[in-house]
């Protein structure tokens, strides 16, 4: 197995949490994702042992969801919405500045591993259109300007922590509502902020 | 039955059992509906939208997927009006946009679902000018199949097939959406004894077999259906012949056996059938060269030993052969004044299993209708695959399990109870006291309780099972399947005055016994635990005669071998399976050169020696075959050809076995078993088969082989001057100590179980062979 003991004894927590085993697959890709970046065929193998199912019925749910990653992906995760709501208030500029930026094409990574853009589907942040998400930490309200900050921001600080709410302060514009869970602790990876899957870090 | 519903289908008035599919209950009324991902032995799933239809609904018409909804009193439906039509040239619009349509040299042209439906619902053209979708076409994902992702329609009938079916889900979806595609996890190939059935119900050419791929056109195959003879499940298959070969065999959906699906032994084991090495002419051994002779010369020479009535004659007969032919040999031996006690059957387990007028024989369809199931026999997946397909099949039902071990290990992760090394001792016997196991009691006491019952292995005592027989019978509401295995050994139990096995032949047969031995369709030599015993008798007896399809190690040996008819295709006759069911088995190519059905050869030589009154042609002996049996359930032909007998006839008169039921010594930590593929003579001239049966290797759990210090994934087995390399797998199942065998595998004919073996650690990794 290429799972150190620590991530197994954190895999077989998750999977007690279920009556049945193969329910943890879910959260045990998100494990596995924040390990690596990405599910590697190493790390299907071990989740297929943990959770009782075939190698291949866990590869089949893992290309199925988008989230799940099958390349490594960047230290950041852009995902710039495409959807009506978004693209009515410009995302399409937005989604331009990005790629300027980064030099990156759709689903693409740089060589430095520091950025992965995505164009993706609604976020759920229609109210506050156009919006984009690191590491799935949502800002709304965006500018072209904003962006471009946000972007440099990122690289230079490469902060390994991001907090949608600083986010949003630093660059964001108008917000549809105050969505945000009240205790919103970030994420600092590729995988959205799940305390269990130590994707998150309390908030200093 | 009362309780039916009543549905109105296009003006129609049918009538249905609650619950159906609408798919299901419009087919049973003769409305076909056409369907790519419906299958009936399958959970729907509602992939492929072929099978819309039109419901009327407090909403108005509405169109629903009839795969997957099931019908209602008073439900009005249309299944050819103007939108059902348009909506069937919708989705086959949408299939075809990245089908290939490589029609001209797709192996399913002309037998494929899609291109049909196409023909009958389609749009007629095709508006898509765009570029299809491509993949590497085909990719191997066994080393039998082969799968062409552009031709697939995505119905996921292979992928459910595996999961709920076989349980061996090496194939799924990968992919979403456009991208989604059929296949397995690197390097884990579709490694599964039931892959063919892929094949079969693949509704396009996706998935193909290495086989029958570029073989034929459906158009030109002639076919006929008959019964497999691989094991005594006695699956439904149909032959598949072009230009007098066998190319195919396909399940055929007998409701009370097979149920449409078949093992992958019993699909592609017919290649050997067109093998160029099959004998052709009887041959003659002088002075130790083999000859070519004719069979008039065998008749005359054998006649002279007949003739003189001193002199003592022997058959020992294989288990593949027909009900018919069993009789000719019954018939003959009598005619030599033999008194029924010198036939043998070639099996290595042979006891008097649990047969009398007061246990009440299993059907396998009462696995479905009991409360629990019983199994304590040697490994179902092995031995009778499709009858551990049936087993899967009544736990998915809700059917309780409970497994003796250690055979059946594979049967331990859907099991209720399974009873491994703390109850069931290395030998086969059963340390506790069985009445007060309350794991099992609770699952059995006063329930309808179906067992299968048979010897683990060879060294298990009769008193073992009885044990747990008597208990379950004391206990339950028993019926039971006596779980023998060989091809058709029931037909034998029937048939013959009396059956024992290779056991008692080792121990009653020497030359002061018999002057002439017919063997026939047998290789003990090669294949059974008491290889060296038997070889040393038949090289003893004076004349030997090997009625075969090929030389091995036993027909090699004979002084006369005659050229013989499969009963694969080659000849027609009845099977008797496990729940004595009587079936037809049919001919559908000439047999090579001058071979010959076994009751022909037998008929002939009668006739040479002026026998009076014996069967004279196949219709006799199929007719004295059941002489004792009640008129409505005599498997005759004529009764056997009846629409309503196409599935067979059940009778189960108690056989005749005699056996002299002691149990075989074996060392304590050793057992012994078939695999489904070994390297049987006819395994190893069909291709497919002879891929997958090759390895050799002893199994056993992790602790036992580190008591041996074994760490190379290789050993040697060392036994007097023998020595064997092999490999050795884990199976954690497996008791501490004991150590599996596979019989039918290569060389493992040349160790002897009773004594000792020795198991060394190996650090060269070339396979020695046998000094
Ligand atoms: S390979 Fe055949 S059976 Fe499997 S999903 Fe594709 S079309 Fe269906
Ligand atoms: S289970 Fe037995 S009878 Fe059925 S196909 Fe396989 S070998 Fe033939
Ligand atoms: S459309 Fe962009 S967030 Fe909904
Ligand atoms: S047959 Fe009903 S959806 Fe495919």
């Amino acid at each position: 197995m290429s799972w150190d003991d620590k991530l197994i004894k954190q895999a077989k927590k998750i999977v007690k949490i279920y009556p049945q085993k193969r329910s943890a697959l879910g959260p045990l890709l998100h494990l596995a994702q924040s390990k690596d970046g990405y599910i590697s065929d190493d790390s299907v193998s071990v989740i297929s042992e943990l959770v009782g199912i075939t190698e291949v019925q866990v590869k089949s749910v893992s290309t199925f969801y988008s989230m799940y990653k099958q390349e490594p992906t960047g230290k950041y995760l852009l995902s710039v919405c495409k959807s009506i709501s978004c693209e009515i208030n410009n995302s399409n500029s937005i989604i331009d500045v990005v790629k300027d930026f980064t030099g990156l094409s759709n689903n693409e990574t740089d060589e430095e591993g520091l950025f992965t853009f995505e164009a993706v589907e609604c976020i759920g942040a229609c109210g506050g259109a156009p919006a984009i998400q690191v590491n799935y930490e949502t800002v709304e309200g965006l500018s072209t300007e904003n962006t471009l900050n946000l972007c440099e921001w990122l690289k230079n600080e490469t902060p390994d922590l991001v907090v949608a709410d600083e986010l949003q302060n630093k660059f964001g514009g108008t917000k549809s509502f105050d969505w945000a869970i009240s205790d919103n602790s970030g994420t600092t990876g590729s995988v959205p902020g799940f305390q269990t899957l130590n994707t998150t870090k309390d908030k200093k | 039955m009362s309780d039916n519903v009543k549905i109105n289908v296009n003006g129609l008035q049918i009538e249905s059992e609650p619950n159906k599919l609408l798919i299901e209950a419009c087919e049973d009324s003769g409305i076909h509906i056409p369907r790519f991902c419906w299958h009936k032995r399958l959970d729907p799933v509602g992939m492929c939208r072929m099978c819309l239809v039109e419901v009327e609904t407090p909403r108005g018409k509405m169109l629903v997927p009839s795969c997957t909804t099931e019908v209602s009193d008073e439900m009005v439906v249309d299944t050819e009006s103007e939108i059902v039509k348009k909506a069937q040239e919708g989705v086959l619009e949408f299939l075809l946009i990245n089908h290939p349509l490589d029609c001209p040299i797709c192996d399913k042209a002309g037998e494929c679902p899609l291109q049909d439906q196409t023909m009958a619902y389609g749009p007629g053209e095709s508006r898509f000018v765009e570029e299809k979708r491509h993949f590497e076409k085909p990719i191997p994902i066994s080393e039998i199949i082969l799968l062409d992702r552009e031709r697939c329609i995505l119905c996921a009938r292979c992928t459910r097939f595996s999961d709920e079916i076989s349980g061996d889900p090496l194939i799924e979806f990968i992919q979403r959406g456009n991208k989604t595609e059929v296949n397995t996890f690197p390097n884990e190939p579709f490694k599964s004894y039931f892959s063919g059935n892929t094949v079969q119900i693949c509704p396009v050419g996706a998935l193909t077999s290495t086989s029958y791929r570029f073989k034929a056109r459906p158009w030109d195959l002639k076919s006929t259906r008959s019964t497999c003879n691989g094991c005594s499940m006695g699956c439904s298959i149909e032959l598949n012949s072009s230009q007098n070969k066998m190319l195919r065999i396909l399940g055929v959906d007998n409701e009370h056996t097979n149920q449409g699906w078949l093992c992958d032994r019993g699909r592609y084991n017919f290649e050997y059938l067109n093998s160029d090495q099959r004998i052709k002419a009887p041959l003659k051994k002088t002075e130790g060269n083999r000859e070519e002779t004719t069979l008039q010369d065998v008749y005359s020479d054998l006649s002279k030993i007949i003739e003189d009535r001193s002199n003592k004659i022997t058959f020992l007969l294989g288990s593949n052969l027909t009900n018919e032919e069993f009789t000719s040999f019954n018939e003959f031996s009598n005619k030599l004044g033999n008194n029924d006690n010198s036939i043998y059957l070639n099996e290595d387990i042979l006891f008097k299993g649990f047969f009398d007028e007061n246990i009440e024989n299993a059907k396998i369809e009462d696995l479905n209708k009991s409360d629990a199931i019983i199994i304590w026999a040697e490994d179902l997946k092995e031995t009778l695959p499709v009858l551990y397909l049936r087993v899967r099949q009544a736990v998915k039902n809700g059917v309780k399990l409970v497994v003796f071990g250690h055979t059946n290990s594979t049967l331990a992760d859907i099991s209720d109870v399974y009873f491994g090394g703390e109850t069931v001792s290395n030998n086969f016997e059963i340390v506790k006291d069985i009445s007060k196991l309350k794991e099992i009691k609770e699952h059995i006491k006063d329930k309808n309780v179906t067992a299968i019952l048979g010897k683990a292995s060879p060294n298990q005592s009769d008193q073992s099972l009885e044990k747990l027989f008597s208990y379950l019978k004391d206990n339950s509401n028993l019926k039971l399947l006596n779980a023998f295995n060989g091809g058709n050994s029931f037909g034998a139990f029937q048939t013959l005055g009396s059956v024992k096995g290779n056991r008692e032949f080792s121990s009653e047969i020497s030359k002061e016994t018999t002057d002439l031995l017919f063997v026939v369709g047998a290789d003990p030599v090669g294949k059974s635990i008491f290889s060296s015993n038997i070889k040393n008798i038949i090289d003893e007896i004076p004349t030997v005669v090997a009625l075969d399809l090929f030389i091995h190690e036993t027909s090699e040996l004979a002084d006369y071998i005659v050229p013989t008819s499969s009963t694969l295709g080659e000849k027609e006759g009845t099977f008797t399976n496990i729940e004595f069911r009587t079936s037809r088995i049919d001919k559908l190519i000439p047999s090579p050169g001058q071979a010959l059905s076994d009751w022909e050869f037998i008929s002939g030589l009668s006739n040479f020696c002026k026998f009076e009154g014996m069967s004279e042609s196949l219709k006799d002996l199929n007719n004295k075959s059941f002489d004792s049996f009640a008129l409505d359930t005599k498997p005759t032909f004529d009764n056997l050809d009846k629409p309503r007998n196409l599935d067979g006839i059940i009778n189960t008169s108690v056989p005749n076995i005699n056996t002299t039921d002691e149990s075989i010594e074996f060392s304590d930590s050793f057992y012994v078993g078939k695999k489904l593929y070994g390297d049987k003579v006819t395994e190893r001239h069909s291709k497919s088969i002879s891929l997958l049966g090759s390895s050799q290797f002893i199994e056993g759990s992790e602790s036992t082989f580190e008591k041996y210090k074994l760490n190379s994934g290789k050993c040697i087995l060392v036994q007097e001057n023998i020595e064997i390399t092999v490999s050795y797998k884990i199976n954690p199942s497996l008791p501490d100590s004991l150590i599996f065998f596979p019989k039918n595998r290569r060389n493992m004919n040349k160790l002897d179980f009773s004594k000792n073996i020795q198991i060394l650690p190996s650090h060269s990794m070339e396979v020695l062979n046998v000094n």
